[in-house]
């Protein structure tokens, strides 16, 4: 009895510990971001949302957040698609070197960032569209196409072969079959894959950091940019934003799939 | 009439090994045939093939009359109940069965009263609104079934979809898919490793193995007439022990087994004496004969090795010295009413002539290569 009560002491005080590790950083980085005050600090001096304001205000920011979603969107446009039909025809057509395909497909994960950055800017600049912003959204999509692959797969996996028998001996012809009964059922693993593509996408640094300039700078290149000039609270301020954007993803993600198939990991 | 279905020949391969090999067949219009045989004998290609999910390597399959090997699965007129059901998780009962309907471009007005017929048909009025993962086994095997029917398909593919369910909901089914089957009319093709499904739902039984049909008739004749060892021993509990032919007329001759000469039916055509023979001795056909009770026509001392109760019958294995040491397994059904014999008991045992099935011997290239029909 003693130590089953010890036990349970025990486990608790690890969960809460865990958990306040985790949330900390984000609790201060919002309680700092409503500061009154002109430096970044915690507890904060006073509450406003003057950075939020002076966020707003500031052309740069905006602008940077305005291509951050385009360039997001764009590599989840990209990936829905693409990454749907690889993990299908991955998953079902016997194909010759489907080992070889699925590693090439993965092969972006096995690269350091730095040298897929490098290599995609030299790309790029051969290809004289360096410097426009739909590159970089490709290019994001590229990087990160795995995980979309491997949400869909699971989704592929999960799904009986006959069930696509079944629907054709019902009269559907193969499109219709794809259409009503192989999409609907892998639906879960294409929206987690989107959603994951799109804050990976949203999060992305290093290589955006390669690929843009200052008149197609995206936010976190943005970001890293001010601190290496100065660290003022609006800073704190963005990553709010970070957090809100992920906060709805995850939102998103529960109206449309349902957090318990997520966390099944489906 | 041109038959349903007819199989003419038709073999599949993969790679080196035959999974059917020139099965011919044919089905009458309305008609219940179901292919019994053990796992792998080729049952479920068999099927396949008819569904159009695979095709033979050589030979036709005919529904209709007319050739079908060109025509793709969903435009042939066919009802399938799949292993594992396969239903449309995320529709409801209702759009499953009305999914066939859309598919083969029924008038939208007719399909609503359509499904709540077919609805109806499998006794789940009511439960349209379903998804497949609220409903039971037994519930969802219903609306499987309402599915493969609701457009009147010309022809009805059963893939073992009753193995799944335990005993008492299987019967249960079992007699449920003959009732429908038999109201509608619709020509139907079960495929199980189930003996007792078969007997019980068919008009007409096929026996497989080893991707060959052995036999293909009435539940009764499949049963009392065997065509070869392996149907005697698949359907049944049946002993199975070398013999040789002693005397030969057409009907009833003679064979030697151990040291004694028993009258059994020798196969139409009669058999060269001398002639190495399998015999087999069904456990139900032999008895315990009771002290002063009328004897059958062959009768035979032994002694009890085991016993086991199985609830409505006993089952003795008695081991017969005179025949080699043989030991038959024997049923006796309503043990209540009579002695029960302990093991070591010196019991008789006995059988009719006609019970005791000769088979001439299948060597194992017999039984494995032969490329032209059953071993006869």
């Amino acid at each position: 009895m003693r130590s089953a009560r010890g036990k349970a002491w025990v486990l608790w005080s690890m969960v809460i510990l865990v958990l306040v590790t985790l949330a900390l950083p984000t609790l201060v980085i919002i309680g700092a971001s409503f500061t009154s005050g002109d430096i970044i600090r915690f507890p904060p001096e006073g509450l406003s949302l003057r950075w939020y304001r002076a966020l707003w205000d500031l052309g740069g920011f905006r602008a940077a957040l305005g291509r951050t979603a385009y360039v997001s969107a764009l590599c989840t446009l990209i990936a829905i698609p693409v990454g749907t039909l690889a993990a299908l025809a991955l998953a079902r057509r016997r194909m010759r070197f489907a080992r070889t395909i699925q590693v090439y497909l993965l092969l972006p994960f096995t690269i350091p960032l730095v040298v897929s950055g490098i290599s995609m800017m030299m790309l790029f600049g051969e290809a004289r569209v360096l410097g426009q912003l739909w590159p970089v959204g490709v290019a994001l999509c590229l990087i990160n196409l795995p995980f979309m692959i491997w949400a869909v797969s699971s989704a592929v996996n999960a799904l009986d072969p006959e069930l696509e028998n079944a629907a054709m001996n019902c009269g559907a012809p193969p499109v219709t079959v794809f259409l009503t009964v192989t999409l609907p059922a892998v639906m879960p693993g294409v929206i987690t894959g989107a959603l994951l593509m799109f804050i990976l996408a949203f999060n992305e640094f290093l290589v955006s950091l390669f690929l843009t300039d200052s008149r197609t700078v995206t936010l976190p290149v943005q970001i890293y940019n001010s601190i290496r000039n100065v660290i003022t609270p609006d800073l704190a301020a963005v990553s709010v934003v970070y957090i809100v954007v992920a906060l709805a993803a995850i939102w998103v993600l529960d109206r449309l799939v349902g957090l318990e198939i997520f966390l099944k990991s489906k | 009439m041109t038959p349903m279905v007819e199989l003419d020949n038709v073999t599949r391969r993969f790679g080196d090994t035959a999974a059917v090999r020139e099965a011919s067949a044919r089905l009458e219009r309305g008609e219940f045939l179901t292919i019994l045989g053990p796992s792998g004998c080729g049952k479920t290609t068999l099927l396949r093939m008819i569904a159009g999910f695979d095709r033979p390597s050589a030979g036709r399959i005919l529904i209709n009359g007319q050739a079908i090997d060109a025509v793709p699965p969903f435009r042939r007129s066919i009802g399938m109940v799949f292993q594992r059901l396969a239903l449309f998780p995320h529709m409801t009962a209702a759009e499953n069965v009305a999914y066939p309907l859309k598919m083969r471009r029924f008038d939208p007005a007719e399909i609503p009263e359509r499904v709540e017929r077919y609805l109806e048909l499998v006794r789940l009025k009511g439960f349209g609104s379903r998804r497949p993962h609220e409903m039971s086994g037994g519930q969802q095997q219903r609306v499987a079934i309402a599915r493969a029917l609701s457009f009147s398909p010309d022809l009805l593919l059963l893939d073992e979809p009753l193995s799944a369910l335990d005993r008492k909901l299987r019967e249960e089914m079992q007699l449920e898919f003959r009732r429908i089957q038999q109201e509608l009319g619709v020509t139907t093709i079960n495929v199980t490793h189930d003996q007792r499904e078969a007997l019980v739902m068919s008009d007409r039984v096929v026996v497989m193995d080893a991707g060959r049909i052995q036999q293909a008739d009435t539940p009764a004749a499949v049963y009392r007439q065997p065509s070869n060892r392996f149907v005697a021993s698949f359907i049944g509990m049946t002993t199975v022990f070398p013999g040789m032919v002693a005397e030969a007329p057409e009907g009833i001759g003679e064979i030697i087994v151990g040291d004694v000469r028993l009258p059994a039916r020798l196969p139409a055509g009669g058999l060269a004496p001398g002639t190495a023979v399998d015999c087999g001795l069904r456990a139900e056909q032999v008895r315990v004969v009771a002290p002063g009770a009328p004897r059958p026509e062959t009768t035979i001392g032994g002694l009890v090795e085991r016993r086991i109760f199985e609830g409505d019958r006993l089952v003795y294995e008695v081991r017969v010295p005179p025949l080699g040491n043989l030991t038959l397994m024997v049923f006796d059904h309503d043990p209540a009413t009579h002695a029960e014999h302990e093991v070591g008991a010196r019991v008789l045992l006995g059988w009719n002539a006609r019970d005791l099935f000769v088979f001439p011997k299948e060597t194992t290239e017999n039984a494995t290569r032969q490329e032209t029909g059953p071993a006869s």
